[in-house]
């Protein structure tokens, strides 16, 4: 798959999730470099504590190659029924969930094994 | 190796040797082993029960041998045990009671891992898709025994159509899911049917007759009827052991999923929970074809294999009942008995469709079921009857008519307009 299709099938998998709350705005923000991608969305609508643990949950899921290259491929075609997250979160080097003035912004790093994650911003994690 | 994985690879491996022990207790050790040789030189196309072939014996045995290979394959990945490996192990172990052998799934497997190679993928992220989509074994067993070709040559020549469509597999696997966006759940037998399609084409345009083929064992024996709830018993207590109480809490949690693609029950819910499920889908489907009076025999415990091994992986109880009510009332419509091979195998396997009844409710639900046994009493002659998940290829034509016309109405019935104009 093409870089170009990759990044529509993820953009299209988040962007589909918010717009099912029917935001009033929506943010897409796309930072790449040639061996890793910092995609960020961001929403006005409100979303509950169980929610934001939901989509970090299913955005950081555990490593699924068996899964990823084969159903990885329905990301961003939920034409029918609900938007599922965990879909792109097998495919995603890093996620993160953070409640913004109003909404939620949602970050999504991707990389190769060369990528660099500090030069994309992944927080330290503490200790 | 974590914990979950290794209490699978435990299940697993009892779960084989019962079936070897039971092989080799019901027929002697030589009968079985003599019936298990032979079965890998058997044309394996739709319907043929190696219960009825060969024996009991060497069917058990055949069923173990096909799981080693896909269980030690899934190891040899570093890919661990989980819904998707759980249900693709027990598919192949039904599935070697009526259909693959070790013969005649190796040079699809190998395909696929060529395939993987040429994309620059691991063997692991193309796993599910190789072990599926041995449902083409019997286009292997064709080409090597039913052409009448010099022995060298059927061979070489089943090795190389074996490897050619197991290469094919990947590409056309992702297309096939496209079409039904997940709802059908044996979406590698969507795939093998149109695969089989051009297979059946070329091999007929080649001069070959397909003859039809119904081996199907109605001996009544005791073992084939006590295998399936004696191995359900096994999952439950498994499930309860692994889960304890909060286990039952997770097999009623299952029932809320929709079952779409991909629905791994052990990592939504708990390793128990999902066990449950396939311990009380396995018992319940034993019922149903226990009251209807049908045989017990190696596609319908195939059937029921595949099912269990489902249980983990989409399948459960609330989006299968609508499904099964469906291919009943269109079964008893058409006038045909129930206890036939083809509404027997439907109503086992048509449960490939019950991520529709998960996610449009029951009325949808039936009448899928209603118009898959209807496709699905045709189907198996459009791809010379090679395509062993032929419920898979029904279901899935099902299942894309069904999408299709659901994602028209919603579409046409929203709100775009207001922006469009149109």
């Amino acid at each position: 798959m093409k870089r170009n299709e990759y990044l529509v099938h993820l953009i299209s998998g988040i962007s589909a999730y918010i717009l099912d709350s029917d935001p009033c705005r929506m943010v897409i923000s796309l930072h790449q470099e040639e061996d890793g991608l910092h995609l960020s969305f961001m929403d006005d609508n409100e979303h509950s504590d169980e929610e934001l643990q939901r989509i970090e949950k299913d955005l950081n899921s555990s490593k699924r190659p068996e899964l990823a290259s084969y159903y990885g491929a329905m990301t961003g075609q939920d034409l029918l029924g609900n938007s599922r997250l965990d879909l792109l979160g097998w495919q995603v080097k890093h996620s993160d969930v953070s409640r913004i003035d109003k909404g939620i912004k949602i970050d999504l790093w991707v990389g190769g094994e060369r990528f660099q994650s500090h030069k994309f911003n992944i927080p330290e994690k503490e200790d | 190796m974590d914990t979950q994985h290794r209490f699978l690879l435990g299940l697993l491996l009892l779960t084989i040797s019962l079936l070897i022990i039971t092989g080799l207790a019901t027929d002697g050790p030589r009968t079985a082993a003599a019936g298990f040789l032979e079965l890998q030189l058997h044309p394996a196309r739709l319907i043929n029960d190696f219960i009825e072939i060969r024996g009991l014996g060497a069917a058990l045995l055949n069923g173990a041998a096909v799981g080693i290979i896909g269980l030690v394959l899934v190891l040899a990945t570093g890919v661990s045990l989980s819904g998707p490996t759980y249900a693709a192990v027990f598919t192949l172990i039904g599935f070697g009671l009526f259909g693959k052998t070790p013969f005649n799934i190796l040079p699809i497997l190998f395909g696929v891992f060529l395939a993987g190679r040429y994309a620059g993928k691991t063997f692991s992220q193309y796993i599910i898709i190789a072990l599926f989509g041995t449902a083409l074994g019997p286009l292997v067993s064709t080409l090597a025994f039913e052409l009448g070709l010099p022995y060298a040559a059927s061979v070489v020549l089943a090795v190389a159509g074996g490897t050619f469509v197991g290469f094919l597999l990947p590409a056309a696997a992702v297309a096939m899911l496209h079409l039904h966006q997940g709802y059908n759940l044996y979406n590698m037998g969507l795939t093998c049917g149109f695969l089989g399609l051009f297979a059946a084409s070329a091999i007929k345009a080649g001069g070959h007759t397909y003859s039809a083929a119904l081996a199907w064992y109605s001996g009544g024996s005791l073992v084939p009827v006590l295998i399936t709830p004696v191995l359900s018993l096994i999952l439950i207590i498994a499930g309860l052991i692994i889960g304890k109480k909060k286990a039952l809490g997770d097999f009623i949690a299952i029932q809320k999923h929709s079952g779409r693609l991909p629905s791994d029950f052990m990592e939504m819910e708990s390793v128990g929970g999902a066990l449950i499920n396939s311990g009380v889908i396995g018992i319940l489907g034993t019922a149903y074809v226990y009251t209807i009076g049908a045989d017990f025999n190696g596609p319908v415990i195939g059937g029921f294999f595949t099912v269990m091994g489902f249980a983990a992986f989409g399948t459960h109880l609330r989006n299968s009942w609508p499904i099964l009510a469906g291919v009943v009332a269109s079964t008893l419509l058409f006038g045909m008995p129930l206890t036939a091979p083809g509404p027997v195998l439907a109503a086992i396997f048509s449960t490939t469709l019950g991520p529709l009844a998960g996610q449009f409710g029951p009325i949808v639900g039936f009448i899928a079921g209603f118009i898959h046994l209807i496709m699905v009493s045709f189907t198996g002659s459009w791809h010379g009857a090679m395509n062993l998940y032929n419920n898979g290829f029904a279901g899935g034509l099902t299942a894309a008519l069904i999408v299709a016309v659901i994602q028209w109405y919603e579409t046409t019935k929203t709100d775009v307009q207001k922006f469009t104009g149109d």
